[in-house]
């Protein structure tokens, strides 16, 4: 095998040049100055004491970060149980639903979310309906409830392949044992089936928060010229501003906090499934 | 001015196949087999208009499309080759300035009498050396005849984006340009000012406007959303106020006796152009009667060609008694924009603070 090694060159070059050397550009950004030449760098704080010292900076920081949590757990208790029941029918209806999942993926994301604007604008179905309904009149399009709907809309997909995954590489005869020594069909879910779907629940909220925290198309499209998230700054930072600078700062930023969440969940996802080895060991 | 990308991919498909059927026809003609390259806004052309052309000339005309006068400078200044690009005001002085452009050469150009005189020797191009105007207008307020009082705009001009008794019925532009133009010109300043003070004035004044008013800061949505007639006042282009007005009966357009943006996009020939003969028998072509009238029906931006503009906003015309689609002349507070890349900078970093103050409000 060892002679095949050499066909992972031509890949490591490749993240060398399109994922390194970008991150490590951004970070020089981030801490010099605007108008450096390749010779001549002046280092500075200063973009990072701009963020921070500046109430409405951390205010949409926090709220993108509100939101994007807010996004990640609708989207688990929505995908859970529909991850659940594809994982446990047939088959050939369990490929028919992940392709139901994944068609609507086929479709640029962006061209969906436009779709959006059409359903909820005023005077759109979604509020003619509501009106019929009886719910009275409502403001749909440019709230903070559409942006969340459009981040829960973009990002359920990816937790429910997620989950589905880890539910279906389960060894089912675990769950049969648990039947046999006793255990109903909670006690089971919550002892066997649920522990070790944690896994696909974790890279779930990986793929789900992250974009979410970061999005900046979908809160300008729904949310409107008046609804910023970090992302519609960072946007904002490079292409009508034009402070690179400023703007890979706060792209640091993000990106730390990021690391940071990540890590966070995998030691809660460590704890929990560690507890239940230990525990299974003791047994 | 501006136009939507989606928009603009639309009219590339559009343009693509206008282009497709120049058919073989053309033998002949002065200019057969020939190809007229175009860099212009998207939606911004006649639905005949190339048709008409191609049929004149026996050339083909290709259409590419951009959707910021940034976008086509990056393109031009790379070197990429056009025969007519159609940039706005400031970008054409930038273009004549960085000497992207070649003049034109007078004794083909058999237009220029038939032009109003208010959009011509710009002080961009104020020989007309470089370009010949292509749409112009102005920027202004539209307004729900039965939602706003006429006094009230009397007396606010802009202001009146700041009267707490239009709260949350206001849309603003989201654009810094025309933002700040609205800002400063409500305070009596330049719209081309660099003082500092000034701009943070406006920005002041914007920040406020967005704590207090709850406005919705959108793009081309404007356009149709006051047609529709969802709020009461919105900052908008004269010749989208046009295509409103047009559409909606009770909406009205006005310019602030304070002062607005006059402003033009033109087209002109760049240094690297292929076939620049050709271009100079599409600019007289756009300019004369046939074309501009096409142009300006299917757009809704007034026509620099005094005929069409007369007949359009006359009896009978498109545009009869809407006043948005003639565009103001004569008050001595209007300007033309002016490029500056340092203050635009100031601008564009004070609007996108705008917009977060408006985001937390």
């Amino acid at each position: 095998m060892k002679k095949f090694s050499h066909l992972a060159i031509p890949y490591i070059v490749w993240s060398l040049i399109m994922l390194l050397l970008p991150m490590l550009l951004l970070v020089l950004y981030a801490f010099t100055e605007t108008g450096n030449d390749i010779v001549t760098f002046s280092f500075t704080l200063k973009y990072f004491k701009k963020f921070f010292t500046d109430p409405d900076f951390l205010l949409v920081l926090w709220r993108s970060l509100k939101i994007a949590f807010k996004t990640t757990v609708i989207c688990i208790f929505l995908a859970y149980p529909v991850a659940y029941f594809i994982a446990n029918s047939s088959d050939k209806l369990r490929n028919i639903l992940v392709l139901a999942i994944t068609l609507p993926m086929w479709i640029n994301m962006l061209v969906r979310t436009y779709a959006w604007i059409g359903l909820l604008s005023d005077g759109g179905i979604l509020q003619r309906l509501l009106e019929m309904l009886g719910f009275g009149t409502h403001k749909l399009l440019y709230t903070e409830g559409a942006v969340l709907l459009g981040m829960v809309y973009n990002f359920i997909p990816f937790m429910i392949l997620q989950i589905n995954t880890s539910l279906c590489k389960m060894d089912k005869s675990l769950k049969e044992a648990s039947f046999d020594l006793g255990a109903n069909r909670v006690q089971t879910f919550f002892k066997v089936t649920l522990p070790l779907s944690l896994p696909g629940v974790v890279s779930g909220i990986s793929l789900v928060f992250l974009p979410a925290v970061s999005s900046f198309f979908i809160p300008k499209l729904l949310g409107g010229g008046q609804y910023f998230l970090i992302g519609n700054i960072i946007e904002n930072q490079f292409i009508t501003v034009g402070e690179w600078n400023f703007g890979s700062a706060i792209s640091m930023i993000m990106a730390v906090i990021m690391m940071c969440s990540m890590y966070l969940v995998r030691r809660i996802e460590d704890r929990v499934s560690g507890n239940k080895k230990e525990e299974t060991a003791r047994k | 001015m501006k136009k939507s990308f989606v928009l603009g991919a639309v009219a590339v498909l559009c343009a693509a196949a206008l282009t497709g059927c120049g058919g073989s026809k053309d033998e002949g003609k002065k200019y057969a087999g020939q190809t007229l390259h175009i860099y212009n806004w998207g939606e911004y052309t006649g639905e005949n208009l190339f048709e008409m052309f191609e049929e004149k000339t026996g050339a083909k005309v290709v259409m590419d499309i951009f959707d910021s006068n940034e976008q086509m400078y990056i393109k031009v200044a790379n070197g990429d080759a056009f025969d007519i690009l159609v940039p706005s005001d400031y970008m054409i002085e930038r273009l004549i300035s960085e000497d992207l452009l070649q003049k034109l050469d007078k004794s083909k150009l058999t237009c220029m009498d038939k032009l109003s005189d208010g959009v011509k020797g710009l002080p961009y191009d104020p020989e007309n050396e470089y370009s010949v105007p292509y749409f112009w207008g102005t920027v202004g307020i539209v307004y729900d005849k039965t939602k706003v009082d006429m006094a009230d705009l009397e007396k606010d001009g802009f202001g009146i984006f700041a009267n707490p008794k239009y709260k949350g019925d206001i849309y603003l532009y989201d654009s810094e340009r025309d933002s700040f133009m609205m800002a400063l010109k409500h305070l009596g300043y330049s719209m081309n000012t660099s003082d500092v003070n000034e701009l943070n004035e406006a920005y002041e004044w914007l920040v406020q406007c967005v704590n207090t008013m709850e406005p919705e800061i959108v793009t081309d949505e404007i356009i149709d959303s006051m047609a529709q007639g969802r709020k009461a006042l919105g900052l908008v282009y004269s010749g989208d106020a046009a295509y409103i007005m047009s559409e909606n009966e009770n909406m009205g357009f006005y310019m602030p006796e304070s002062g607005t943006n006059l402003w033009s996009d033109g087209m002109v020939i760049p240094k690297n152009a292929e076939n620049p003969e050709l271009a100079h028998e599409f600019i007289n072509f756009v300019s004369e009667y046939e074309g501009a009238l096409d142009n300006s029906v299917t757009v809704g931006y007034t026509s620099p060609n005094k005929q069409v503009m007369e007949e359009l906003s006359g009896e009978g015309g498109d545009y009869e008694g809407i006043d948005a689609y003639i565009p103001r002349t004569g008050n001595e507070n209007d300007e033309v924009f002016v490029y500056d890349e340092e203050t635009r900078k100031v601008i564009s970093e004070l609007w996108s603070k705008v917009k977060i103050a408006a985001s937390n409000a």
